[in-house]
């Protein structure tokens, strides 16, 4: 139903198989427009759990931190799993559902990485901070790695191209890539503050470093869109 | 380029003179001379003899003779309380004090409103201020920290020298300040911030018995607990009133207890309750506000007829000036950098000569430290001394001029008037009038010498600050010029090379140019007093983010590796990358660690780690974990050894020679306690392994490279590895080879000497860091080895930073209150401050300098590397990058980033003038750090 459902809102969802049969080109292209729509979608998901837990939980990162994040991660990794699936690279081999379930399992195993990489960036380790690195590594999964998961799926090539050596090709993979690296810098940017002494409640882990990482998607979304329409542009002019 | 790094050097060093001005502070302690006036010629001479040679009971009857006041106070009670605000006891503005704190200490409020007790508001200083008198520049403070207040004159040394018997209970910083001059003591730490209760009951368990007692002439309490209830809850914390009461209950014990003495004729003692700052609303301090300076000095047992406290006009002092007083109540010289003035009303009861005598005795002691900070200046060339002249009109000058004439002439204004008096005192003729004359014409030159002194003494040359920084950028910017020129001439060389080469990769990845940026990340964090103070975790976020960017890069290639196996050697390659990962995995884990271990700066410098862990786990869990990393740390590094190669006699015997000083610091660990001890068999322990250590060390730099070429018979037996440079012919690869294996060797032998060392001085604790720090330098090198030839600067920088960051790690902090005073006297039979200062320096640069002599593993490694993929090149300039380093290197053991400089002298390599640019970039940063650091003593160094 929610197949139908995107062939209404969206014209001419076009699938075509690269040129060449090699790995090395994306199977799918996804439209200007269409990628524009999956960004502000994944943005608005954002703003929206933001703007629930003020208005209707009022709490704030702030305050209740674990609580907080908790929804922003149930909200925003919801958003990107099921907008995500749409682009899978395997349509063929792969059901929507499939790799809705493939994103919703990478989602731990990404939080897993996240949380890892964190501590050993000098995030506290102890009892009373684990709800909030589960919480907050949960949210950094579902801008990195659960859209990966959702699109490629376990082809290895593609996540050593992404994540690894930071090559995108392509405007799908523009898309994840992009934002992902924007969060990663965005927090650890966002970590900068904490040791100061300026007595602020949001220089707590893991306050501003996910203020850090959720502006670092969002630039990196802005970003990743202006590479797409760059890229669409040079695809039509090759094409004329 | 040498030209440069000279340059670099003068104008640190300028800098450093600038910056600290090398305060005329006078050496020495105060004798007999302080009590003659300086007109008096022949009596220093004198005095000198017999200061060095009297016993402590004659010097005291010297003294008392001699300063002519006699004391009427036979025993001294400091009772210093931590962060007790003024205001608390004494009201603030006339007003009295609040409420609930005056009903909080019943005792001594009375004892004030009898008149009894006279209180002070004191402005605080420095805490050591109070015994030596003198406010404490920079350095001031390294130096009593450092040498253990040897150098500095101070009260506590001036008693120990009459032969005072001292007593201290509390904070166990009077032990680290004043080592050995305790007869007995009871240190409690003021570690635990969160204790309000058991850190008094320490101090108070031994008082009651410590007050029968009557051997003592000094008797020192140190109550942190208010300071402590001060952190937790600010000042109108609920705890706050329960333990002024506390604090009453102690007074009251004590001045009972004096009263009784005095009854019983056993001498007169005097109570003096001082607190060393004041706090803030929420129960901070090191600021200079009203709140957090305004500190108490509460004398009790001086009989004065001020009944009411708060209309006394004079009852706002400077806290320097507590130690003059002291000094000349109990009739010891005043300490010779004192700057503060005498409490005139603590010598109410004395008649008027004496008085007179008392203030001229400080008037003395203040014109000699004018006299060292001026060394020109001497006052009897003004036309206003005409010795004794009758009439008090010719005798006062109006005061006018620049600063020298007017302190000089209110000297002389004030030697006239006493003069004058104590003529006419023999005449009989003495009035009221001419001593109130006189003592105001004493107090106003006392009172402008004092301030002009403590206004001097935060005084900087600014110009020659100015010009040190101008010749330390000149020299970067031409070490950068010269970096960049010998870039561009290698260029062409360089393309052969990577032609040759079989990665010929040579593009700037990301990691090293966020290597190269983290300088640029430190410079603009220098600005920031707060970033400096919390430096460390700079130091930690800056690594580990590099740790995951070398492995993201070694996860790089497997992709390709995967993506175009059949282009590839797997076997070989997949292996080195495994090897590659696991090492970088390795380094993040002790990394972590490493940053757990201490927490460190100031602002979260409460908050747990994994020391005060272990710390409240009881001795027993440190220690084992002591000999454990011990043991550990001797079998990581004779694992290094024999991996490489057991084959050779020489390598085994280095081996067992290290194995045994190994077992040695194991047994001393095992059998001495963890605290220092003192007893003699266990510094005979120490110096023996001191000894063997040395000599190990040394006998690897020097035999080794003549032994190593002999076990390649019928190569080039004859040539010894220093002719590498000189020979370029095909058998130097062979020579190579030797080097190669040589340094290594030597490195190994340089990093277990000083590793084994560390596991001797440093407090047991931090034995496992040290271990941790050892693993990390292994598998950085196991990374490096597989690395290629490019980017050694980065590398470089990023061995740098270890070093950096496990500085951090071992507790060390830019505050100078976490040097570990303790373990620089660990394994001396006597005090010798040279001795102790080397001690203190291998401990506190621990880290750094580990790192420093990995360089010479690193060298080899490299020249692994460049075995394996040029076997036919050049070898000059490998050859020569080589071989500037051990040599040099063997030279200078001491840590600075000049050191550093120095190896780089005999290098003339291009990656090694960049990491000059970049070390010189590093001294910059030093110096602003010191910068800031120095404003952050200023504003109080508790």
């Amino acid at each position: 139903m929610l197949d139908e459902f995107w062939r209404i809102v969206i014209n001419g969802r076009s699938i075509k198989k690269g040129g060449g049969g090699g790995k090395e080109n994306p199977s799918i292209s996804i439209s200007v427009p269409q990628a524009f729509l999956v960004h502000l979608i994944s943005g608005l998901g954002l703003a929206i759990s933001l703007w629930v837990a003020q208005k209707f939980y009022s709490i704030n990162l702030v305050s209740h931190s674990s609580i907080t994040l908790r929804l922003i991660w149930i909200v925003e990794s919801a958003t990107v799993i099921l907008i995500y699936s749409r682009f899978r690279i395997d349509p063929q081999q792969c059901s929507y559902l499939k790799a809705v379930v493939r994103g919703i399992l990478a989602l731990p195993v990404g939080a897993l990485v996240n949380a890892l990489g964190a501590i050993a960036l000098g995030a506290p380790v102890g009892i009373q901070y684990l709800p909030k690195t589960i919480n907050w590594s949960l949210l950094m999964s579902s801008f990195t790695v659960a859209p990966a998961a959702s699109v490629f799926g376990l082809s290895w090539t593609y996540w050593q191209r992404i994540f690894a050596q930071t090559k995108p090709n392509g405007p799908l993979e523009y898309m994840i890539c992009i934002p992902a690296h924007g969060a990663v810098i965005g927090g650890w940017f966002g970590a900068w503050p904490m040791p100061l002494d300026w007595e602020r409640p949001w220089q707590e882990w893991p306050v501003c470093v996910t203020y850090g990482a959720m502006t670092g998607y969002l630039v990196g979304m802005i970003v990743s869109s202006g590479f797409v329409l760059a890229n669409g542009r040079r695809q039509r002019l090759k094409e004329d | 380029m040498i030209s440069a790094v000279i340059l670099q050097i003068i104008g640190l060093s300028l800098f450093v003179f600038g910056f600290f001005p090398v305060k005329p502070a006078l050496s020495g302690v105060s004798g007999p001379e302080s009590f003659y006036s300086d007109d008096g010629g022949d009596s220093d001479s004198v005095s000198n003899h017999t200061q060095t040679s009297l016993p402590p009971h004659l010097l005291k009857s010297l003294y008392q003779e001699l300063s002519g006041i006699h004391p009427s106070f036979d025993r001294l009670i400091l009772m210093v309380i931590d962060g007790l605000p003024a205001e608390f006891v004494l009201g603030k503005d006339g007003l009295p004090p609040r409420e609930d704190f005056r009903e909080a200490m019943p005792y001594t409020q009375a004892l004030l409103s009898n008149g009894m007790a006279i209180g002070y508001h004191a402005k605080a200083a420095p805490p050591t201020a109070m015994v030596s008198g003198a406010i404490g520049g920079f350095l001031d403070v390294a130096f009593n920290f450092n040498t253990q207040a040897m150098l500095d004159d101070n009260l506590l040394g001036q008693f120990f020298r009459i032969g005072w018997k001292m007593v201290m209970l509390g904070d166990e910083t009077w032990l680290k300040l004043f080592p050995g001059l305790f007869t007995r003591h009871d240190g409690v730490s003021s570690f635990y911030v969160k204790d309000t209760v058991q850190v008094d009951q320490n101090v108070s368990r031994h008082l009651e018995s410590e007050l029968n007692r009557d051997d003592w002439n000094l008797l020192i309490l140190h109550y942190l607990g208010l300071d402590h209830v001060g952190h937790i809850g600010g000042r109108n914390s609920i705890l706050m009133t329960p333990k002024l009461k506390e604090m009453d209950e102690v007074v009251k014990m004590i001045h009972l207890s004096t009263i009784q003495t005095r009854d019983n004729d056993q001498g007169k003692t005097l109570l003096v309750v001082v607190s060393d700052h004041g706090m803030t609303e929420n129960g901070n301090h090191g600021g200079s506000s009203y709140e957090e300076t305004d500190s108490l000095a509460l004398f009790v047992g001086l009989k004065s007829d001020h009944s009411d406290y708060a209309a006394s006009p004079c009852n706002s002092i400077y806290q320097v000036d507590i130690a003059p007083t002291l000094a000349l109540l109990f009739d010891v010289p005043i300490p010779k950098n004192n700057v503060g003035v005498v409490i005139s009303e603590a010598f109410d009861l004395l008649t008027d000569d004496k008085q007179l005598r008392v203030l001229e005795l400080n008037s003395w002691q203040l014109l000699r430290l004018i006299q060292a900070q001026l060394p020109g200046l001497s006052c009897r060339n003004l036309p206003s001394h005409n010795g004794f002249t009758d009439g008090l009109a010719s005798t006062i000058v109006e005061c006018s001029g620049s600063m020298e004439k007017m302190l000089c002439c209110l000297y002389m204004n004030a030697v006239n008037l006493h003069s004058s008096w104590k003529s006419k005192s023999l005449s009989r003729s003495k009035s009221r009038d001419d001593y109130s004359c006189t003592a105001a014409a004493y107090h106003q030159f006392l009172k402008t010498a004092s301030e002009w002194l403590s206004r001097r003494v935060t005084d900087k040359p600014v110009g020659l600050l100015a010009f040190g920084i101008v010749t330390m950028a000149v020299s970067s910017l031409t070490l950068l010029g010269l970096m960049i020129c010998m870039s561009t001439e290698d260029q062409p060389g360089e393309n052969q090379r990577l032609c040759n080469s079989i990665t010929g990769m040579h593009k700037w990845s990301v990691n090293e140019i966020f290597l190269l940026g983290v300088m640029l990340i430190l410079v603009m964090s220098m600005a920031s007093s707060s970033m400096v103070e919390e430096e460390q975790y700079i130091w930690h976020f800056v690594l580990s983010t590099s740790y995951v960017l070398f492995l993201r890069k070694a996860v790089q290639p497997l992709a390709s590796g995967s993506a175009k196996s059949l282009f590839k050697l797997m076997k070989g390659q997949t292996e080195r990358h495994d090897i590659r990962i696991s090492s970088i995995i390795l380094l993040l884990i002790s990394g972590r660690i490493l940053r757990g271990w201490h927490q460190g700066g100031v602002n979260w410098a409460y908050l747990p780690d994994i020391s005060k862990w272990l710390e409240q786990a009881g001795v027993n869990h440190v220690r084992s974990i002591q000999l454990a990393s011990g043991l550990l740390v001797i079998s990581l590094s004779m694992c290094a050894l024999y991996l490489f190669g057991s084959r050779r006699k020489i390598t085994r015997l280095f081996g067992l020679c290290f194995l045994i000083c190994g077992l040695l610091v194991l047994w001393h660990l095992y059998h001495n306690n963890a605290f220092v001890s003192t007893s003699y068999d266990a510094a005979i322990q120490t110096q023996i392994i001191y000894a063997i250590l040395g000599i190990a060390t040394i006998g690897t730099f020097v035999v080794l490279p003549w032994f190593i070429p002999l076990c390649f018979p019928g190569t080039c037996s004859e040539l010894n590895v220093k002719s590498t440079s000189v020979t370029f012919d095909g058998q130097c690869i062979f020579s190579l080879v030797e080097f190669r294996d040589s340094s290594y060797l030597i490195g190994l032998a340089y990093i277990i000497c000083w590793c084994l060392l560390q596991l001797l001085l440093q407090q047991p604790i931090n034995s496992m860091p040290i271990l941790l720090l050892l693993v990390q330098i292994f598998s950085s090198m196991l990374y490096f080895s597989c690395s290629g030839l490019q980017h050694i600067e980065v590398e470089v920088a990023l061995l740098y930073y270890m070093g950096m960051a496990g500085h951090f790690a071992l507790g060390n902090s830019n505050t100078l209150a976490t040097i570990d005073v303790a373990g620089a006297f660990i394994g001396l039979s006597s005090h010798s401050m040279f001795l102790s200062g080397i001690l203190m320096f291998i401990i506190t640069y621990a880290s750094p300098m580990l790192f420093l002599l990995s360089m010479l593993m690193y060298i080899s490694v490299k020249c692994t590397s460049y075995l394996a993929n040029h076997q036919n090149v050049d070898l000059g300039h490998l050859a020569k990058m080589i071989l500037g380093f051990p040599l040099s290197g063997s030279s200078g053991l001491e840590f600075n980033s000049t050191d550093f400089l120095h190896h780089c002298l005999g290098v003339n390599e291009k990656p090694f003038v960049c990491l000059e640019c970049l070390l010189s970039k590093v001294l910059v940063c030093l110096c602003r750090n010191c910068l800031r650091l120095r404003r952050g003593l200023c504003r109080g160094c508790h």
